[in-house]
């Protein structure tokens, strides 16, 4: 189980989570996004859950679930370790108790029944691809490129249509491409953060047979969240994984991407935790945005391996703070107004999500809106004009 | 406490648009999940936190496809301890009395103290089985429990009535009682606890095994025919307010402070 | 003789209305069955009940005894079944209600009735009695035919049929109680009233539902602002109220309250009949679902068909502008 958290049962805690390393500096709360919203002190944690007798009382304490995942303790540690897995590991003993919230039960419920956290039936796992002609994988025949759409893409109204405008820009790009269809099940990110283990465990054997039935060069996700943990949970996988601005970035360089119209739009990219500090994707999803004409790309001041997560991650969408504090994407959003930017630009279904979130929250509708590169690309390409900024 | 809880395995039909066979005879289930019933799963948990306080052991029962086991284990893994499915196709499904009978054939002839239900099912929504059940069994029974207390070989039950109002009722033991949403928080069965589950007893039954003979539980032996099924016209008098969403609520708003209405 | 015995049902002394809805479907099948209507009034101290359901035109039949002062299924089951061998009664009606569902299945097993329960709809039909009920929460109807026997039973559902007017002076005649001796197995203990929160809803003027279509209960904000700016209270329905997104008392429909308010605003409510039956004393009934054939939008004076988290924050901010 290369890479893997080990889970044999006579290892302690302190010795899962290597807490005899720490050194207590406090980088990783230093670093934590969520140090401003909520009372978490990632360090401290590390710390206590050295004492085997504490396990139980920091189990149930409420912060545990206000981490997002978005590993910037990790990247900090000069160490090498990952404080957050600490607090995962914690939530696992709420989990194996069964004392979960509701809607995290439920989640997790779904996954383990219907392949998605979303309480959606896996029959309609393909319903996104209605009134389009997709491609769907045969395990006996060779494709370049097999897709991995993700459960939030596949289900939520409101993001599907990246997965929709992906099918029409390989369509036209003429690439080697097929889809998993209904045959695709939870790549267990949120399962995994929600400290699921033995779900997490039994996701990644069914995955890893299901992935490598195919006969593809590389698979391909939609969203960083599938990506990142393919790649960093999936020993055992037999081809590479690709996020898809890596792929359209490689198209645009052998110049099959070609954009019909231009934008003329001031646009901002947040980088996504899973996308950028957890897998290193920082250039070519900004390579896209700089190759539609008309794109004005500016900066957030936390950009790159600094930049603020959105609290979509993490098992987040199904767990909500007590804070009353101003929510990091509205903060984020405060940031692009700032920048006057007319367009955040996001990689990432959650991002979507929670930063429009935000822009409604805020009231900032009129002035600007949040976007899928992937939404973008298609309107590029003749698909009407969502643009509603003035 | 030996307790028997009933479980059934039902379609989510909240979202999904239903669609019938040609011959309205049968739903066409292909695109919903299944799940244990709502109720069933507050009676569930109820059945494991009495196991909890007084000891004891749970047997679940179910009626339903092999396609269910997955429902049972869970059910185990959350605390019961051994379950029988009781799976034939010649058991009148439509009618809660031919149910029961089945039901209470799998139970008549072991100990128990307790057999818990759910109020209701999801699908049919007849809130017919368990009070059925405990008549063939010859024990007391008490429907739509929102609250158990347990002592002397004797059950107050806290009976949900309408508006809000509680009727406490005591009842001897052995008893049946019908649980009702909300009465607890079902827990989370964890996918270790449930592989541990696999090693419990779980038992695969027909009505032979049962010794029930078919013309008992039948469509013969029902005093009912389902004669069809149809999706009912909503007949809507409402105004339906069209548009994109945005002019839906600008619409809405004009009609309620216009017509006085807030 | 196909006479149809409606079981009365009231609670502290008052008649619920689940009877009288009975009484304005009783006739018709009592004609087409050849007989009469008669109401059994089972409990103690019925005399002013007795005359308000005679009122109806139909024959009473009264036990009162100190035995029934308090409700108690087996008491009412050993008192019914007596009643059908001595009246045999070609139909036996029961409300669907808390009542009716923990008596009624004995009862059929009891006697071997044919038993349909929570009928919305009931005929006879070249001589088979057939009645309509509603699967998935109301989604897809089923019509059942009874097979042919001395006696059947169904229950009715609560809010399915209006009560009609008090009509002629029916006839009351009393019975001695068939059950002499109390019952040692189930004991009535007492009532408990649910506790009242800070807000009563079945007083409230204006209320805004919420159902399972709020999703979770971070969206519960959306909900609570738009009954800011209308000056409303908060329910919901079971689904709300059992995820905890409400507290038990602002639950509305059978097992909550019964609301009247002028003006019912529900989101994501698909409207269960436990639901509606609760708000059919609504002066004007607003829905917001995205299910088209969500059964709430029967009941609705104005219909949105979209996705209340879209529409619901517009509309609060519209109507603070109109507000002002």
């Amino acid at each position: 189980m290369r890479g893997m958290k080990m889970t044999t049962e006579n290892q302690t805690f302190a010795e899962k989570f290597d807490l005899l390393g720490c050194i207590q500096c406090g980088r990783c709360t230093g670093g934590c996004p969520v140090t401003v919203r909520t009372n978490l002190n990632v360090r401290r944690f590390v710390y206590d859950a050295y004492n085997e007798d504490l396990l139980d009382e920091l189990s149930r304490m409420a912060e545990i679930w206000d981490c997002t995942g978005c590993h910037t303790c990790a990247v900090r540690c000069p160490k090498g370790l990952k404080p957050l897995e600490v607090l995962i590991g914690l939530r696992s003993l709420v989990v194996e108790s069964g004392k979960t919230q509701p809607t995290v039960r439920d989640a997790l419920e779904s996954t383990f029944m219907e392949g998605n956290p979303w309480e959606k039936p896996r029959a309609t796992r393909g319903d996104w691809m209605e009134g389009l002609d997709v491609k769907i994988a045969q395990p006996d025949q060779s494709v370049e490129n097999l897709f991995f759409v993700c459960c939030t893409i596949a289900y939520d109204p409101r993001v599907k249509i990246v997965a929709q405008n992906m099918v029409r820009l390989l369509e036209k790009a003429g690439v080697d491409y097929a889809f998993l269809g209904e045959d695709e099940s939870c790549c267990g990110s949120e399962v995994f953060t929600l400290g699921e283990d033995g779900l997490f465990e039994m996701i990644v054997e069914d995955n890893t047979e299901l992935l490598n039935e195919y006969q593809a060069k590389r698979i391909v996700a939609l969203s960083p969240h599938c990506f990142t943990t393919f790649k960093t949970h999936y020993p055992d996988l037999n081809k590479p994984v690709l996020h898809y601005t890596q792929l359209l970035a490689e198209l645009l360089e052998q110049e099959k991407l070609v954009f019909k119209n231009g934008l003329a739009k001031k646009i901002v990219f947040h980088d996504p935790c899973y996308l950028g500090k957890q897998s290193g994707v920082f250039d070519e999803p900004r390579r896209l945005l700089k190759a539609i004409e008309g794109v004005e790309l500016v900066e957030f001041n936390r950009a790159r391996e600094r930049s603020l997560c959105c609290e979509g991650g993490g098992g987040k969408m199904w767990v909500e703070s007590e804070s009353k504090i101003e929510r990091l994407a509205e903060t984020r959003i405060k940031d692009a107004r700032a920048l006057e930017a007319d367009i955040v630009a996001v990689a990432c279904p959650f991002c979507v999500l929670t930063l429009e979130d935000a822009v409604k929250a805020l009231g900032y509708e009129e002035e600007m809106r949040v976007a899928e590169i992937m939404e973008l690309l298609g309107e590029l390409d003749g698909a009407q004009d969502k643009s509603n900024s003035a | 406490m030996k307790i028997f809880t009933c479980i059934k395995y039902v379609p989510d039909t909240s979202e999904a648009e239903i669609k019938l066979n040609p011959e309205g005879t049968e739903v066409d289930s292909s695109r919903f999940s299944f799940d244990i019933n709502d109720a069933d799963n507050y009676a569930v948990e109820e059945s494991v936190l009495i196991k909890e306080k007084y000891g004891g052991n749970v047997t679940v029962v179910s009626i339903g496809p092999k396609e269910s086991d997955v429902m049972i284990r869970m059910a185990m893994a959350k605390g019961c301890d051994n379950a029988i499915r009781i799976e034939d196709e010649r058991i009148a499904s439509h009618d809660p009395l031919m149910v029961a009978r089945v039901l209470a054939g799998a139970i008549k002839d072991q100990e128990f103290d307790l057999v818990l239900t759910g109020c209701m099912a999801n699908d049919y929504g007849q809130a017919t089985t368990g009070v059925a059940l405990a008549e063939i069994l010859g024990v007391p029974h008490a429907a739509y429990v929102k609250k158990v207390e347990i002592e002397d070989g004797k059950v107050k039950a806290y009976r949900e009535l309408e508006g809000g109002l509680m009727e406490v009722v005591e009842i001897n033991l052995p008893a049946v009682l019908t649980i009702q949403t909300g009465i607890n928080e079902p827990r989370y069965a964890p996918i270790r606890g449930i592989r541990q589950a696999q090693k419990k007893e779980l038992k695969v039954v027909n009505l032979d095994d049962l010794g029930i003979a078919e013309g008992d539980v039948n469509a013969e032996a029902s005093q009912i025919t389902l004669e069809k099924l149809y999706i009912p016209v909503v007949e809507s008098k409402a105004e339906i307010i069209e548009g994109e969403p945005e002019e839906k609520a600008e619409k809405l708003a004009s009609i309620l402070v216009k017509g006085g209405l807030v | 003789m196909g006479n149809v015995l409606v079981l009365a049902e009231h609670r502290r002394g008052e008649l619920r209305d689940i009877t009288f809805e009975m009484l304005s479907l009783a006739p018709s099948l009592a004609k087409d069955l050849g007989g009469e209507v008669m109401v059994l009034l089972l409990g103690n101290d019925l005399d002013q009940m007795a005359e308000k359901i005679a009122g109806y035109g139909v024959k009473v039949l009264v036990v009162d005894d100190p035995l029934f002062a308090d409700y108690n299924s087996d008491k009412y089951q050993k008192v019914i079944s007596a009643l059908i061998d001595d009246y045999k009664p070609k139909l036996v009606m029961l409300g669907q209600t808390a009542q009716g569902v923990d008596l009624a299945p004995a009862l059929a097993v009891e006697k071997k009735l044919p038993f349909v329960a929570d009928v919305v709809g009931l005929e006879v039909e070249d001589g088979v009695l057939k009645a309509t009920r509603q699967l998935y929460s109301g989604k897809v109807n089923a019509q059942i035919a009874f097979k042919p026997a001395d006696t059947y039973l169904v229950t009715i559902r609560e809010a399915a049929f209006e009560a009609p007017e008090p009509a002629a002076a029916g006839t009351i005649e009393k019975l001695d109680s068939p059950l002499k001796e109390d019952l040692d197995y189930r004991k009535f203990v007492e009532y408990i009233e649910a506790e009242v929160g800070d807000v009563d809803i079945t007083q409230s003027e204006i209320l805004v539902g919420i159902g399972r279509g709020l999703k979770e209960d971070k969206n519960l904000p959306i909900a609570e602002e738009l009954a800011e700016v209308i000056k409303a209270d908060l329910c919901g329905s079971r689904a709300a109220c059992d995820a905890g997104w409400l507290p038990s008392d602002r639950q509305v429909g059978t097992s909550g309250k019964t609301v009247k308010p002028k003006l019912y605003l529900c989101m994501g409510i698909s409207g269960a009949f436990q639901h509606v039956a609760g708000i059919k004393g609504a002066k004007t009934i607003v829905a917001i679902n995205k299910d088209p054939n969500a059964p709430i939008f029967a009941e609705a004076d104005y219909a949105i068909i979209d996705d209340l988290h879209k529409v619901v924050p517009k509309l609060t901010e519209k109507l603070k502008e109109l507000k002002g």
